[in-house]
């Protein structure tokens, strides 16, 4: 009897444990944090892991098992291709800046001058994620670079969490990207920045070269974001297009 | 002031303390419950995500705890019924994890199997690919909660007179009947209540598994961090997952409280 259910425990486990290599076989796809309803509608079958481009490009530094990197600039996709652990950076989108605050303002913010009075909670990318990187030149352009030593400011390291600061009420103001502010929908309100200061903002990605990576189905995934099923989805979801779908 | 004022002063002082200190605790739990429809907790968690995310922390935390169980038992066992030179320094290593930060065991495990790493670069020319899979979860959670399990394993074992094993092999039963038919069923309710612990701080298990696992929605995002993906695009379903570890967690403790009742009282009765 306790043979015959230690027999079961042992069977069980080693179930459990087979289970968990063939689960590992999907398309895997490490996309920008911006990208993370965006991607899912283009195509539901990869694994998504979606977080600050800086973030998944160490974690592919590191050996993670990703299939196709889409990062939201193009340092990131250049820097794994130097490394030679991807294929050359292709440009899939553009994205503009916007300064978000709660559906209710509280801080009564209607410019982005306004965060020159200090004492506000400001909600910004940490430095290297691009969102973060994004914003630093914005601001050096406008001459508003002290606002980030005013203010409370709460770094962040991916854009998604910004959004959900400032949504949730928890923080007065957030620099994201118009994608963001469009998902957050009704729960944030957008304070235009002039368009003589954005920078540009180009989504770059590439094929992850590794063993094992499932390059063809990368290649193929990344031919259908660059083509007109993807470009329609992107532009579903707010995000602006490169000319073609032309190589860097 | 009369005596029996200066005696209840001390004892509204207490009871005041007691009061805030049960407000703070129990507040934050009730207001989860109160924030999101009860009703609409089955829809939410059906998602695909939360769905996906529960399947990930079932399979993970499973694996983890088997292994931690075949491997554990009997090191603790070791270590419970041996005197030897380093014993304490061995165990001080093996509780180390209790005291460091997650975030810290998730770098030490990415310079242990990442690309690079200690151990990494040979594992990936075996072609086996551990940092940022599956594994990475299971190798996470056995770091952050098997100390658990040793801790009250060895108390455990070393709690048990020797002189029921030697009566056992005085009776002609082999070191391994001895454990299974003696030693284990003796040491059982101390072994659970490790495990209990274990296994809640593994489903709770957060810091290391972002770090070393990453968050790949369906494959290493656990419930922990699909809240955290989607306290923001979601809040309903991440204050329902929130609500799900709540329940699995009470349902836990209490298991664990009624395991350790149940051991006082057979000791009791045996006397």
């Amino acid at each position: 009897m306790t043979r015959r259910r230690s027999l079961a425990v042992a069977l069980a486990v080693a179930g459990a444990l087979a289970a968990v290599p063939a689960a590992a076989s999907a398309l895997t796809v490490y996309g920008a944090s911006s990208l993370r309803d965006a991607l899912p509608a283009l195509d539901g079958s990869p694994r998504y892991s979606f977080g600050g481009s800086n973030t998944l490009q160490l974690q592919i530094e590191r050996g993670a098992p990703a299939d196709l990197f889409l990062g939201a600039s193009p340092v990131e996709a250049t820097a794994l291709y130097k490394e030679g652990l991807c294929t050359k950076p292709v440009t899939y989108a553009t994205n503009v800046l916007t300064l978000i605050v709660p559906a209710s303002n509280p801080a009564g913010i209607t410019s982005v001058g306004d965060l020159r009075k200090g004492g506000l909670r400001l909600s910004v990318g940490a430095a290297g994620v691009p969102i973060g990187n994004y914003t630093r030149t914005m601001l050096g352009r406008l001459r508003l670079t002290s606002v980030l030593s005013i203010n409370k400011v709460d770094l962040q390291p991916q854009v998604a969490n910004i959004a959900a600061r400032v949504s949730l009420n928890a923080a007065d103001a957030g620099f994201v990207y118009v994608t963001d502010a469009k998902l957050a929908g009704s729960s944030v309100k957008q304070v235009k920045l002039p368009t003589w200061a954005q920078p540009p903002v180009r989504y770059e990605g590439c094929v992850v070269k590794r063993n094992g990576a499932d390059s063809d189905g990368a290649s193929a995934y990344l031919a259908k974001l660059t083509g007109t099923p993807g470009r329609t989805v992107l532009k579903k979801y707010g995000f602006g297009l490169p000319k073609q779908p032309k190589k860097k | 002031m009369t005596e029996r004022a200066r005696r209840a002063a001390p004892v509204t002082l207490l009871v005041t303390a007691l009061a805030v200190v049960v407000a703070f605790l129990a507040v934050p739990v009730v207001a989860l419950f109160c924030e999101v429809p009860l009703a609409r907790v089955p829809a939410l968690i059906g998602g695909r995500q939360v769905r996906e995310a529960l399947w990930v922390t079932a399979r993970t935390v499973a694996i983890a705890d088997g292994a931690m169980l075949l491997f554990c038992t009997p090191a603790a066992y070791l270590l419970a019924t041996r005197r030897f030179p380093g014993r304490g320094a061995l165990i001080t290593v093996l509780e180390l994890p209790l005291v460091l930060p997650p975030a810290v065991a998730g770098v030490a495990l990415l310079s242990a199997f990442g690309r690079g790493g200690l151990f990494g670069d040979a594992l990936q020319d075996a072609g086996i690919v551990l940092p940022f899979t599956e594994w990475a979860v299971v190798l996470a959670i056995l770091f952050v909660s098997s100390p658990f399990y040793v801790r009250a394993a060895i108390a455990a074992f070393e709690t048990l007179d020797p002189v029921y094993r030697e009566a056992a092999r005085s009776l002609g039963a082999g070191p391994w009947a001895t454990f299974r038919l003696v030693t284990a069923p003796l040491a059982a309710s101390g072994l659970t209540a490790g495990w209990v612990l274990a296994f809640a701080r593994g489903i709770g298990e957060f810091g290391a598994t972002i770090i070393f696992a990453g968050s790949v929605r369906g494959q290493t995002q656990t419930l922990t961090l699909a809240i955290y993906d989607l306290i923001e695009s979601d809040f309903d379903a991440a204050l329902a997952m929130g609500i799900l570890l709540v329940v699995t967690s009470a349902v836990v403790l209490v298991a664990y409280k009624l395991v350790a009742w149940r051991r006082t009282r057979p000791v009791a009765a045996r006397r």
